[in-house]
């Protein structure tokens, strides 16, 4: 289970305090309005950002002390995720190996993985030669093959067309079957997760305003909020 | 139907090469004895192997220190990094005869170097000139250059990039092949190339620093063949020779400068992963002071001068400031509104006629004046102007035209990509309302165009103000700009007034690029 209990970062314009759980294998769908902390939100589990005072562990272990390359997590942004002097297969590598020298399995299990987020025969080219669609699921594709079990998607397809942002969706929800792994996601358009999400947390000024199922929270008192809130964005 | 003038663009494209043409071919055609290629062959590669030579090692030596000095930079936080920034900036307007000055003050027969090693008891000395002074001084003007460009460039690296350093563990070899190296593969070529052509051409630096006629550059020879052989003939072949390998030069240079431009996300204070590694720190450490001890004595003995600014307040530098900041003031005029009209037949091209290739033709225009040399072309208009102007005048109206041509790439650079802005931005609103000619000038694109067009503007004064070229053929007693005052007194071996006279040009050259990078990064 990944808890954040009162993790509080300072800046001299904005303050965060960030206080939630979210359970081992779950999809949790984090919406609020542009500037409510979202993202802030997972950098500082990323470990980007350092919380002043709080606790943040995942299955018990401390993750605070730990700098960014040895924390359990991994995660996509929104663009510029991919290196582009490098090929597909390549930057899906730097998800196992830094120094991309790969063992004969290994450069197997970057195909596989190519061909799970549908990017068979891909892996020669250069993100240049490829649409932000594809880019995001190369993406996709190393943080899977980097068997990390936190996944962080900080507004992965937002670039996006509705149409092909609905198909990344449920290719994540694909791919968390065929891998357990608990994905927090933040997003602006909450309708495209409500049926896969398992939790959906609303952040703003800083802070967890709620946090419940997505019916619960869509379909009750704060769904004036939620519909404000995204349609700002 | 009444017929359609021309575009001012394209009058001034036509004027440019029609005065490059004319020039030359004024030069050409000049009355005497021609001689043949082939006579001035020997003396010919003897100059064209020096000028490589020395163009080669200086390019090699500068793009080290730019690359060394540019790395640690990136890499390091400390106090005064803002400043250090704000100096590499500079260099490019310190004048070459300034740079001249500082190595001589600081490696020259009396200079502090010769004065520690004297104390040392090592009284023999070396010699500044030919190679050592020649490289020293081109690595100087270049290297901090270089290195902000690359920091610059290196800062373009989105934010997302060094996060997914951080997340993955990249190792400082990681950083440099996957984010450094990227970068620098795309910047060193065009840098490499530019040096190159900047040490190819150089005049002031080979001139005073070259130790005499068997180590010339391309340019220094021209400038002899004209000033004391009056051979124009040899001064033709070779400024044809030397505008053919620089034609050959920039051609290749815009087109590897010519790349997509790079996306890139705000950076805020990302820390490289890389900046906790104890060898970098160390490795840093030793850059940082090698390079300051390197730039900082040279830099510093322009300071020199402040104690002899009293002793050089005559009329004759009163004289040389006016004629300087005069010169300087109708140069800037010349570059910005030709770099303007071309710049606005460019868009024209680009945008409402839908060809690119032509605006390619006017891009490139302006870099091609980087290639013609000054003192050929120079000479070829002062036989034309000479029938018509007492030749005593011709110089009064050749220095601010030849130096304001010459500061029109670096006018254009500013000025065209705003024109396209404003075209982007009110383009249909203007063709919708009928708003054209001057009154698209004024309406549309002055609100963009005045904070880049002041910038331009004030960059090709500090350029003019501190040359030290065009004026070696005319300067005297009738006429005397700064440079030419400094030139004089470094003859003479008065260096306490030479300083006094250097450290005025640089206060000047440096304002006018304070002045003109505040207006360049001002919002609109």
């Amino acid at each position: 289970m990944l808890v954040i209990e009162n993790c509080r970062l300072t800046w001299p314009d904005f303050t965060a305090d960030y206080s939630m759980t979210v359970q081992t294998g779950a999809l949790c769908a984090i919406v609020g309005p542009s500037g409510g902390g979202k993202t802030t939100l997972l950098h500082m589990i990323a470990g980007f950002e350092t919380p002043e005072s709080g606790e943040l562990t995942l299955g018990g272990v401390d993750l605070l002390p730990l700098e960014p390359a040895k924390r359990p997590v991994a995660i996509v942004f929104q663009d510029h995720n991919l290196f582009p002097h490098l090929t597909a297969a390549q930057n899906v590598a730097l998800g196992i190996r830094p120094s991309l020298r790969m063992s004969g399995g290994e450069g197997r299990l970057i195909d596989e993985m190519l061909e799970a987020v549908g990017l068979k025969g891909f892996g020669a080219r250069k993100p240049g030669e490829m649409s932000g669609g594809q880019r995001q699921r190369v993406a996709l594709a190393r943080v899977l093959v980097s068997g990390r079990p936190l996944i962080l998607l900080d507004e992965p397809f937002s670039s996006l067309d509705p149409g092909l942002r609905r198909d990344m969706v449920h290719l994540v929800g694909e791919l968390r079957r065929r891998r357990p792994v608990t994905i927090l996601m933040t997003i602006h358009t909450p309708e495209d997760v409500a049926d896969l999400a398992d939790q959906m947390v609303l952040v703003a000024d800083g802070k967890v305003v709620a946090s419940d199922t997505p019916s619960a929270i869509l379909g009750g008192s704060l769904a004036s909020v939620i519909a404000a809130a995204t349609s700002n964005t | 139907m009444p017929r359609k003038l021309p575009h001012p663009g394209s009058l001034v494209a036509f004027a440019i090469l029609a005065l490059v043409a004319g020039g030359f071919i004024a030069l050409a055609a000049v009355g005497g004895e021609k001689p043949a290629l082939l006579s001035i062959g020997p003396y010919l590669w003897h100059v064209l192997a020096f000028s490589i030579i020395q163009a080669t090692l200086s390019t090699i030596l500068s793009l080290m220190l730019g690359v060394a000095l540019a790395l640690a930079l990136a890499r390091r936080r400390f106090r005064g990094r803002g400043t250090v920034l704000a100096l590499l900036g500079t260099t490019m307007v310190i004048p070459t005869i300034v740079a001249v000055f500082a190595v001589f003050a600081v490696y020259g027969r009396s200079g502090w170097v010769a004065g520690i090693l004297a104390l040392l008891g090592w009284k023999d000395g070396f010699s500044i000139f030919g190679y050592p002074g020649i490289l020293i001084a081109h690595v100087f003007l270049n290297g901090p250059f270089v290195a902000r460009i690359l920091l610059d460039s290196l800062s373009l690296v989105p934010a997302e990039h060094w996060r997914l350093a951080s997340a993955f563990g990249f190792s400082p070899a990681h950083v440099f092949r996957h984010l450094d190296w990227p970068v620098l593969r795309g910047e060193l070529p065009g840098l490499a190339g530019l040096v190159f052509l900047l040490c190819f051409k150089s005049f002031a630096i080979v001139l005073a620093l070259g130790g005499g006629p068997s180590r010339s550059t391309l340019e220094v020879a021209i400038y002899e063949a004209l000033k004391i052989d009056l051979d124009f003939g040899r001064a033709a072949w070779l400024s044809l020779i030397q505008l053919v390998i620089c034609l050959s030069l920039t051609g290749i240079l815009n087109w590897a400068f010519a790349r997509p431009p790079t996306a890139h996300t705000i950076r805020g204070l990302i820390q490289r992963p890389d900046a906790r590694n104890r060898s970098l720190k160390i490795l840093d450490a030793v850059i940082l002071t090698a390079a300051g001890l390197f730039v900082a004595p040279l830099a510093l003995s322009l300071l020199s001068g402040l104690n002899n600014i009293p002793d050089v307040f005559d009329a004759d530098l009163l004289r040389a400031f006016v004629t300087s900041m005069m010169i300087a003031v109708i140069a800037a005029t010349i570059a910005c509104l030709l770099a303007v009209a071309l710049a606005s037949a460019a868009r024209r091209w680009r945008v409402a006629l839908r060809s690119p290739r032509v605006a390619a033709f006017y891009d490139f225009l302006p870099n091609t004046l980087l290639a013609v040399p000054p003192f050929a072309l120079t000479a070829g208009l002062y036989l034309i102007v000479r029938r018509f102007v007492d030749p005593s005048s011709a110089g009064l109206i050749l220095l601010p035209l030849i130096n304001g041509l010459a500061a029109i790439p670096f006018a254009y650079r500013s000025l065209a990509p705003r024109l396209l802005t404003a075209e982007e931005r009110y383009g249909r609103v203007a063709t919708s309302l009928g708003i054209t000619g001057v009154a698209k000038l004024t309406i549309m694109d002055w609100p963009l165009l005045k904070r880049p067009f002041g910038a331009a503007f004030a960059l090709a004064m500090a350029l003019s103000f501190g040359d030290f070229g065009i004026i070696a053929l005319f300067g005297g007693q009738e006429l005397i700009t700064l440079p030419y005052l400094l030139f004089e007194r470094l003859g003479s071996y008065r260096l306490d007034e030479a300083s006094a006279i250097g450290l005025v040009i640089v206060l000047v050259a440096f304002l006018l690029a304070h002045v003109s990078g505040r207006l360049s990064h001002a919002g609109d």
